[in-house]
């Protein structure tokens, strides 16, 4: 009953995009160009890209659905499960970070009790830490809905989700086609890459690879460091001491 | 001081976005100019001597990169690259969003000079507002017949198309971004064959910064004289400056390239109260720092590269002393490491295993020999790579391991503590 009632809707959603993607096509010389924009579109209406949304792309598009898959899966604004009505998107990096971005986070997991890429349990917030957003000069800044919001402070944070869960929050709500569940990360995770970095849980073990080959290979590297003295390069001058460094550079450290 | 308003002339004042204010300013009265009255050969000359060097990183000269185009009947493309996205990089967001009319007019100018008929301008996917302004921006002067087919009645058509990304730092790398815009993953391509020769559709395309493209107008209204007079010789014009960092009043500033260093920081107000500089990112994330004693060096493309750094995108950060390196260099290895798009094994295991082991030297876990391991893993990472995003690691990070080695020691001697990551 549930899948019928989907797929009825989903009917009405391809009613409304489908326009949109025929102008969308126009403007190519190759009909694949349109592929990212009709996802986005197929987002806008939906809150998220689901899989009838990239099966129809790739029908639209003369596609193998493995092509628009894999290429929705490079993305990381194509949300490719359902997501809270608001993504807060605080950024982790550089100039924000050494502005306060810490504790602005860490502020973000307490009140909202949900980590990164997680959504809340009422489906109204989803939570990402989010790399540099290009507005360093009002640093810590976030996006919401992928709104701005600049100069970051606890007292703008407690504002902003109380306006957000009553409703009077200016930026507007996702759609939401379908209940999100807590974590909207999908398959590949993209901070263990190879089937060689999986299974790191401990950062203070680094041999947990899943394969003992690699924990022999940390443990050879730690006791013998040949194979790197081995080059007279930078590795040597550090090994051989702050001392030497200090010689060449007087003023290094603090 | 030597803040100038060129590119950034009105913007916080005026709303430039209307094409009745821009054009009241003088505004798109350049590419009427061209297009009625300029050989596409004459542009390419006046920008060849100019000396107008690209704004989104490589700093490589504008007018030689149109002229690597073949000259074989094929269709040309121009591609605008506005997926700015480097750390610390925050001047084509504000170009976007304050005047987008701006750009257009020197995509178009850069297009007719290269003799393409299509041009497409590539936005970033988190900037949904600047995506609605230029679109508007672009739909405004589609109806002044500025834009589109048989542009002010001279038989010349340019077309542009809008297009937004979603969310890939490496779609700023040029073949990545034509692999994105053709509907694909955003990887980078071998090169050769370059863009110029086999780009868009296989076809002799150009990527221009928008910076880049937005100064045409200028460099047409006041000459090629005017811009390659300012600044060092090899190195001259204006360029919008990202500062940020610990400095009182970060922003964008305009300023003559060659500007020293220590005058951008008195520009953007200074260190914090009883603070002092002790390190300074030149050119976004992927620059290697210099010290309080490179203060006095001129800032332009050549000096940084001659002190083993560079001017990138314009984006300089600077570092009081109350900054943790350790945490720093973590932030920009956890970036390069998320946003590597896996095709090379260098990059995408290299950045991996230097996030992971910053992340146990930060957590009290680390080894000595941790520091050794992450300057020869960056190391190793370099030149190995199709693009340039696995060597980026390793400037930044071997710069501030041997700076301040002593912080990175003091974390591995420090008993464990809980640090979120």
């Amino acid at each position: 009953l549930v899948e019928a009632a989907r797929q009825r809707d989903f009917a009405s959603v391809i009613l409304e995009v489908k326009p949109e993607a025929e102008r969308l096509i126009a403007q190519y010389p190759h009909s694949r160009s349109a592929l990212l924009p009709i996802l986005h579109a197929f987002q806008n209406v939906e809150g998220w890209v689901s899989p009838e949304a990239m099966a129809t792309t790739a029908e639209w598009l003369d596609l193998p659905l493995s092509v628009v898959e894999s290429t929705a899966s490079f993305y990381s604004l194509f949300f490719r499960r359902p997501v809270g009505k608001y993504v807060l998107q605080p950024c982790r990096n550089l100039s924000c970070l050494i502005n306060g971005a810490g504790e602005i986070m860490d502020y973000f997991r307490e009140k909202l009790g949900i980590g990164h890429l997680e959504t809340s349990a009422d489906g109204l917030f989803s939570y990402e830490e989010v790399e540099c957003l290009a507005a360093c000069d009002r640093a810590p800044c976030m996006q919401v809905n992928l709104e701005f919001v600049y100069d970051l402070s606890k007292e703008k944070i407690d504002a902003m989700l109380t306006a957000m869960r009553g409703g009077t929050s200016e930026v507007a709500p996702l759609p939401q086609s379908a209940a999100p569940a807590k974590s909207w990360h999908v398959g590949q995770d993209t901070t263990k890459k190879s089937p060689g970095a999986q299974g790191v849980s401990d950062p203070n073990d680094p041999g947990g690879m899943g394969d003992p080959s690699g924990v022999r290979m940390i443990e050879r590297l730690n006791r013998d460091p040949a194979p790197l003295d081995a080059r007279p390069s930078r590795e040597r001058l550090i090994r051989d001491g702050a001392a030497r460094l200090a010689a060449q550079e007087p003023e290094h450290g603090k | 001081m030597p803040v100038v308003k060129v590119l950034t002339e009105g913007i916080g004042e005026l709303n430039l976005r209307d094409i009745d204010v821009y054009r009241s300013r003088g505004g798109y009265e350049q590419w009427k100019r061209a297009v009625t009255s300029l050989q596409p050969a004459e542009i390419v000359d006046l920008t060849l001597k100019s000396g107008l060097r690209g704004r989104g990183g490589a700093g490589f000269p504008t007018g030689r990169k149109w002229q690597f185009l073949p000259d074989n009947g094929h269709p040309r493309y121009m591609v605008c690259n506005c997926d700015e996205a480097e750390p610390g990089t925050f001047k084509d967001h504000m170009l976007l969003e304050e005047t987008p009319h701006q750009i257009l007019e020197g995509m178009l100018i850069g297009s007719y000079a290269i003799g393409s008929k299509h041009a497409f301008i590539y936005i970033r996917g988190e900037f949904k507002r600047g995506y609605a302004i230029f679109v508007e921006a672009l739909a405004q002067a589609r109806a002044a017949g500025l834009v589109g087919d048989n542009i002010l009645g001279t038989g010349t058509s340019i077309e542009v198309t809008v297009h937004r990304g979603a969310g890939a730092y490496i779609c700023g790398e040029e073949t990545a971004l034509l692999n994105s815009v053709e509907g694909r993953r955003g990887e980078p391509r071998l090169k050769p064959p370059f863009p110029a020769v086999k780009g868009l559709y296989g076809e002799p395309t150009v990527v221009n910064n928008v910076e880049t493209l937005a100064t045409l107008p200028y460099i047409l209204k006041n000459g090629a004289e005017w811009f390659a007079s300012v600044g060092p010789q090899r190195s001259p014009g204006y360029k919008v400056v990202s500062v940020s960092g610990h400095v009182r009043k970060p922003g964008n500033y305009e300023i003559p390239l060659g500007t020293p260093i220590r005058e951008l920081l008195e520009i953007a107000g200074g260190p914090r109260e009883g603070r002092k500089i002790v390190a300074v990112q030149p050119g976004g994330g992927s620059s290697a720092c210099l010290f309080e004693e490179h203060l006095d060096l001129g800032y332009d493309f050549d000096t940084m590269a001659a002190n083993g750094t560079m001017l990138g995108s314009g984006a300089v950060v600077f570092f009081d002393d109350s900054t943790d390196f350790v945490r720093a260099a973590h932030a920009l290895v956890r970036f390069y490491a998320h946003e590597s798009c896996g095709q090379c094994t260098p990059c995408r295991e290299g950045g991996h295993w230097l996030e992971i082991t910053l992340e146990r030297i930060l957590e009290g876990g680390g080894l000595d020999s941790d520091i050794d391991m992450l300057l020869s893993v960056s190391h190793q990472m370099t030149g190995l790579n199709l693009c340039p995003l696995g060597d980026s690691i390793e400037p930044f990070l071997a710069s501030v391991v041997k700076r301040f080695e002593s912080q990175f020691r003091a974390y591995v001697r420090k008993p464990a503590v809980s640090v979120a990551v």
